[in-house]
């Protein structure tokens, strides 16, 4: 069976501006559920910022140039026992590191982006976004309307949550009696689940499972991400190409080893 | 470049800060742009180096969540597995309002 079909860029007319309120409407619906972790977070991290000594300026500084929750807040950590630089910033290497994985995977999803926005759409490529681009990729097309509506509005309350806990402090008491810690880690579950009827992903995902938990175990955060993606990634490249339903179109016939 | 212990105890100077800021930033856009830049670096892209692309979503996401289940709270650890069974059945958005409110419900009973 033929793969998908080759769809040409051009869709213009009247349908266009339409169309490009529906995906923006989709990114805001797929989004909600992720600002309600996220923008805790950022509270939690500008108030840890001001607290460890940096300006709300230099705190905002770094939620606008670096955008990356975890590692902000490990980067805070390691300033705060006057770790070197190069410790700081090999530990913030580290834990972005996943990134070089989601950016190759998406840019094979970027055709319709020029390069300026492709430029744009790897500065805001977050987890959830990735999660979330790399679905809307499977099931239809994934425009920048999208695209650029889901990692923007991430991205300016995420600034706005930095402004916010930097100003005022602790204003959410305790974020975890609400279960708000707990929004992120179920996110990223469903969005996996997503992925069930893809060829390989119960080895995949059961290796990648195993693998982060040693990890966890043995070497503590942040390595059991990169090695337990790493992992499943290479069962993947080891099993080859499968046959899948929820990627493009109607799976084909030969279904390969399970 | 400077081996030495940089700030403790609030000496942090201003110039330092911003290094970093700059740096840590610069690094995470070339983590961003990286993988980007090595698959045009390639050009085509083999069947099985697709295929392990394909797998990046699921391997990398269960690789965050899956510490969850070793060192996570009691009430996580539950919601968590609970969530994974209804996710075969129930809609993303769902399972997370279900998967947030059984946390924060399961903490107010103590676990």
């Amino acid at each position: 069976m033929s793969g998908r079909l080759v769809d040409p860029e051009g869709r213009a007319g009247d349908g266009e501006e339409v169309g490009r309120r529906a995906e923006a409407a989709a990114a805001i619906r797929a989004l909600m559920p992720v600002l309600l972790a996220v923008l805790p977070f950022g509270i939690v991290y500008g108030a840890v910022a001001v607290q460890e000594g940096l300006t709300v300026a230099e705190a905002m500084g770094f939620s606008a140039v670096v955008f990356a929750g975890a590692s902000q807040l490990a980067a805070l950590q390691l300033m705060g026992i006057g770790a070197p630089i190069w410790a700081v910033l090999l530990t913030v290497f580290a834990l972005n590191f996943r990134h070089v994985l989601y950016s190759a995977s998406i840019s094979r999803h970027l055709g319709a982006f020029s390069p300026a926005r492709k430029a744009l759409a790897f500065f805001v490529l977050v987890d959830p976004l990735f999660g979330a681009a790399e679905v809307r990729a499977a099931r239809t097309r994934l425009t920048p309307a999208f695209y650029f509506t889901y990692g923007l509005t991430m991205y300016a309350g995420w600034q706005l949550a930095t402004l916010a806990g930097a100003s005022f402090g602790k204003l959410i008491a305790d974020p975890e009696a609400f279960g708000l810690d707990f929004v992120l880690p179920v996110y990223f579950l469903g969005l996996v689940m997503s992925f069930r009827k893809r060829g390989s992903f119960y080895p995949v995902a059961g290796t990648s499972l195993l693998v982060s938990v040693v990890v966890y175990g043995i070497a503590g955060p942040p390595w059991h991400v990169s090695l337990g993606g790493l992992a499943g990634i290479a069962v993947a490249a080891l099993l080859g190409p499968q046959r899948n339903g929820a990627g493009g179109g109607p799976g084909g016939m030969e279904g390969e080893g399970r | 470049m400077n081996a030495a212990p940089l700030l403790s105890e609030g000496a942090w100077s201003v110039g330092s800060i911003w290094v970093v800021i700059l740096a840590a930033g610069a690094l995470t856009y070339l983590t961003r742009f990286g993988g980007h830049l090595l698959m045009s670096l390639f050009g085509t892209i083999p069947p099985r180096a697709s295929a392990a692309l394909d797998a990046v979503p699921a391997a990398v996401m269960t690789a965050i969540v899956a510490p969850v289940l070793v060192s996570g709270d009691w009430a996580e650890r539950i919601a968590i597995v609970l969530c994974l069974i209804a996710s075969f059945r129930l809609p993303l958005i769902v399972v997370v309002v279900i998967g947030t409110a059984l946390v924060a419900g399961l903490r107010a009973l103590g676990l």
